[in-house]
């Protein structure tokens, strides 16, 4: 940890007079080279810090971030939020800060990551677009590497930290009407190959090239792990447990109820060591396994300290995504039903019924039609309307779980019934 | 110390071509209510700033928050380091820029009172008030009220000369009220989406008379029946649910880097291609849109761009045919504009930025036409106000469309309330079936706060404005 960080916290603790605190540093250092068309757009570099104090003087909260750690700044921190908290009303949902904690050991930075010089960067980027000129296209896309510090530290003793590493690259390659990306995007720079990627570009470009128009149907559908993580993101943020309760998601009741398929599980995990995983939350709750779905059954919700507390039950945060996955492949997939779609990616999802938990939202970056288990042509984009947790009721069979972003482990799944409703006109 | 002239002096000495610096210190007030608890009550100070460098046809962009003279210099460095190895991959597609003149000017958003200067008790008493009203309703079970005052203050320079100063402030007050009845639920909301001004402008909305009116509508959305079946129908559109479709159907395509391409990676593209300029029919003879970065308390009203450039107004579709994009200083001679539309934007000092929406509104009618004579005009239809679910695909032709509240029209009456009514549509069919504008007395602007965009994710500001309107033939049915 930054010696920065202990010097700010310090001072925080010399300085802050409110009965209880809680204290949040992160400090970012990130460079972003993004490219389109074959050149360099934009090229970023640099450093970002905030401080944030949230104080409590009984029941009554105040918070103020800045992003200086000078005195002044960090006298202004303090005044703005004690200010703030005597002058505000009671919360009546107020919960003093939590002292100190058992803390998963974790590791999320990678040196090596850590260390990747803007001149590698670069060097990515100018072999992408080789690679994509030597195939007669064009490539967008964007190379960022990211090393972040954490700290939260309560008045009442919580001392938490954390420090993590990110890299990705991103592609999307247009030739003639084809439009179709790869990325990749982990804690570890060491599992990336350009060549890899590009080839998986390559042969989903080749596999595009010959379009149909399709109209839009009910029809089985093979998630790829990008597709799927999209899908499955928006339906987390209506898991809520408070809100459940209060009658406002379609998991109202639904507590330790076959309410999903039974072939769907989720989780959020420390055992996976590809993933990301915050040690503790924005509460100072430590992480630890959780079993959001199990083999269909709803058995937990994301849900606050204060709600948790109210319902007599543990307070719980999702950090990371995984979805165990089976052993078919897509070949074997397709051989399980007459027809159906291969979809790469979804995008612009949106709910429409929060209450019924109805999403909706359009493929993107290629979609290829199969028939009696090989794949006939692509197909044009096409808008879905679909309730995804009644989507996991129609699983047929499940690839095995994969790395598909940093936060994200999860199969390609075959869905039978997938609800099309639209088309567009590429 | 002058840290504008220090930059831009270092800039020029390493070889840039081009630099600029914009030293900006934002401020967010946010107060979030939910029911009788105050989640959030938080001030949040950003401060710092970003050099751009271009060098050899590209650019490098650094940013800190140390307020040195070292700091600066190995910022300005770092900058320039990374424009050449920008110009190392560009040697063959060199970017340019559109040729602008110097300026020295300064610009503040008129207010009467800054909402950051108003006591924060006073805040929160009104919320709680509004809140109140909204839970005293049987049967509403959710109140929130979520409250942002913002101000930016900006201290922009370039190497062409220009020295700005400019400071804007905003606005935004969101009210939701969330009803249950026989297992749904359903949410109103009020939300005119920020405006550039003063608190002057929440006292004039009378937000618990508000509070009451979103209350019961909500009672009567969760009560409504639905839609059924899609079919096509006609459409009567307020204002409000307007900006949001504007935005996402005209807005974006017309932003002119997605046209080029540079956002395939991420936000999508564009299908209205250079190629149609001046002669595309993107919507019927009646429909006119404006970019106007001059437009009193818009949004996207700041004087200046972050490349310099003054806000401007001009058509971007005329008499329904595409006229000209939303450019910035490194898009506009791409395909051969004289100049810069003023649209290059950056949230925060640590974005480099990006060809953003401007304030962009829909003209109103010529003819006089009321709202009451546009529904009494109207057979069989939908009214539709306020924004619900919104999704476009990447290249901004087929959209589906939700909204917050829905009456059906049957012979000229709003028959009945309906819930979950959506609509499907694409360019150019959606705006060549506009057939009715009410005139300029019923013309509103709406504010869009949370516009997502680029890789690195930004998030920018505008507004967008339109009186009621009437679309033919549209396919409108409920959700599942």
């Amino acid at each position: 940890m930054k010696p920065l960080f202990e010097k700010i916290a310090q001072y925080i603790k010399n300085h802050c007079q409110a009965d209880d605190y809680t204290l949040s540093i992160q400090s970012r250092d990130s460079h972003e080279t993004r490219f389109a068309q074959n050149a360099i757009t934009q090229h970023i570099a640099g450093s970002t810090l905030e401080i944030n104090l949230e104080v409590a003087f009984e029941n009554k909260t105040g918070s103020c971030s800045v992003n200086q750690d000078d005195p002044d700044s960090l006298d202004h921190l303090i005044r703005t939020a004690e200010s703030i908290a005597r002058l505000n009303r009671p919360d009546p949902e107020f919960l003093p800060s939590l002292g100190a904690q058992d803390l998963p050991a974790v590791q999320n930075a990678d040196p090596i990551t850590r260390e990747l010089a803007p001149q590698q960067m670069v060097q990515i980027v100018q072999a992408a677009i080789d690679q994509a000129k030597g195939f007669g296209a064009t490539v967008s896309g964007m190379t960022e590497k990211h090393y972040g510090e954490e700290l939260r530290a309560t008045k009442n003793g919580f001392w938490g930290t954390d420090s993590e590493t990110q890299f990705g690259h991103s592609m999307t390659l247009k030739k003639a009407e084809v439009e179709t990306k790869v990325s990749y995007s982990a804690k570890n720079f060491g599992g990336f190959s350009l060549e890899q990627d590009f080839d998986r570009l390559r042969s989903q470009a080749e596999s595009l090239a010959d379009m149909h128009p399709f109209e839009p149907q009910k029809i089985a559908v093979i998630l790829r792990p990008s597709a799927l993580e999209e899908l499955i993101w928006f339906m987390g943020w209506m898991m809520n447990r408070r809100q459940s309760d209060e009658g406002f998601t379609p998991f109202t009741g639904q507590l330790n109820q076959l309410f999903f398929g039974e072939k769907f599980s989720l989780q959020s995990t420390l055992r996976r060591p590809e993933l990301l995983a915050s040690p503790f939350n924005y509460q100072c709750v430590p992480s630890r396994e959780i079993a959001w779905v199990e083999n269909g059954i709803l058995k937990n919700m994301p849900c606050d300290r204060y709600w948790a507390q109210n319902q007599g039950i543990e307070p719980l945060s999702s950090y990371n995504m995984h979805i165990p996955g089976g052993t078919a492949s897509e070949e074997e997939m397709m051989s399980l039903v007459p027809r159906g779609l291969i979809i790469n990616q979804f995008w612009y999802i949106r709910t429409v019924d929060a209450k019924a938990g109805e999403l909706t939202g359009m493929t993107r970056d290629g979609v290829l039609y199969f028939e009696d288990g090989k794949v006939k042509h692509a197909v044009n984009n096409l808008r879905f309307n679909e309730i995804p947790h009644l989507a996991t009721r129609r699983i047929k069979a499940l690839g095995p779980a994969q790395l598909a972003s940093a936060y994200s482990f999860l199969p390609t799944l075959l869905i039978e019934d997938f609800n099309f409703v639209d088309k567009t006109t590429f | 110390m002058n840290y504008p002239d220090l930059a831009m002096n270092a800039a020029q000495s390493l070889g840039a071509e081009y630099a600029d610096i914009r030293i900006q210190k934002t401020t967010d007030q946010v107060i979030f209510l939910r029911n009788l608890s105050l989640k959030n009550t938080s001030n949040n100070v950003l401060d710092g700033y970003g050099i751009r460098v271009f060098k050899d046809g590209a650019w490098g962009f650094a940013h800190s928050s140390r307020f040195s003279e070292e700091e600066l210099l190995a910022t300005v460095k770092r900058a320039y380091e990374i424009a050449t190895l920008s110009a190392s991959v560009n040697k063959n597609k060199k970017l340019r820029l559109a040729p602008e003149r110097s300026y020295i000017a300064s610009y503040t958003t008129p207010m009467k009172t800054d909402p950051l200067c108003v006591p924060f008790q006073e805040k929160v008493e009104l919320m709680l008030e509004v809140n109140r009203i909204l839970l005293a309703h049987e049967g509403i079970r959710q109140a929130i009220f979520y409250l942002i005052s913002h101000r930016d203050e900006k201290v922009f320079a370039s190497t062409l000369g220009t020295r700005l100063e400019l400071n804007t402030g905003w606005i935004d007050p969101m009210i939701i009220a969330t009803a249950i009845h026989e297992g749904d639920s359903q949410s109103r909301t009020f939300d005119e989406g920020g405006r550039a001004t003063g608190w002057e402008w929440i006292e004039s909305l009378n937000l618990t008379e508000k509070a009451k009116q979103i209350a019961e509508e909500a009672l009567i959305k969760v009560k409504a029946d639905t839609l059924g079946p899609e079919e096509r129908r006609s459409l009567v559109l307020d204002p409000n649910h307007l900006g949001l479709t504007m935005h996402e159907s005209v807005g974006h395509p017309t932003e002119l880097d997605r046209v080029l391409g540079w956002e395939a990676d991420y936000a999508g593209i564009s299908f209205a291609t250079p190629e149609k300029l001046k002669n595309y029919q993107y919507g019927s003879p009646i429909v006119n849109f404006v970019g106007d970065n001059t437009l009193c308390e818009g949004l996207a009203t700041a004087g200046f761009d972050d490349d310099g450039v003054p806000g401007q107004k001009w058509h971007i579709i005329k008499d329904g045919i595409l006229n000209e994009y939303g450019s910035t200083r490194d898009t506009a001679l791409e395909i051969g504009l004289e100049h810069s539309r003023g649209c290059n934007r950056a949230t925060y000092y640590y974005d480099q930025p990006i060809n953003r929406i401007p304030n962009l509104y829909l003209l109103p009618g010529a003819k006089e036409l009321t709202p009451a004579e546009l529904i009494a005009d109207t057979e069989d239809g939908v009214y539709i106000q306020g924004r619900g679910s919104f999704s476009i695909d990447q290249h901004r032709v087929n959209f589906q469309f939700g909204g917050d509240f829905f009456w059906e029209i049957k012979n000229g009456k709003l028959e009945r309330p309906l819930k979950k009514v959506l609509y499907k549509s694409c360019n150019p069919e959606f705006w060549n079936s506009c057939d009715a504008i009410c005139d300029q007395r019923w013309w509103r602007p709406f504010g869009v706060i949370n516009c997502g965009k680029g890789q690195p994710s930004q998030s920018a500001r505008m507004t967008h404005g339109a009186a009621p309107a009437r679309f033919r033939n549209i396919r409108v049915g409920g959700s599942q």
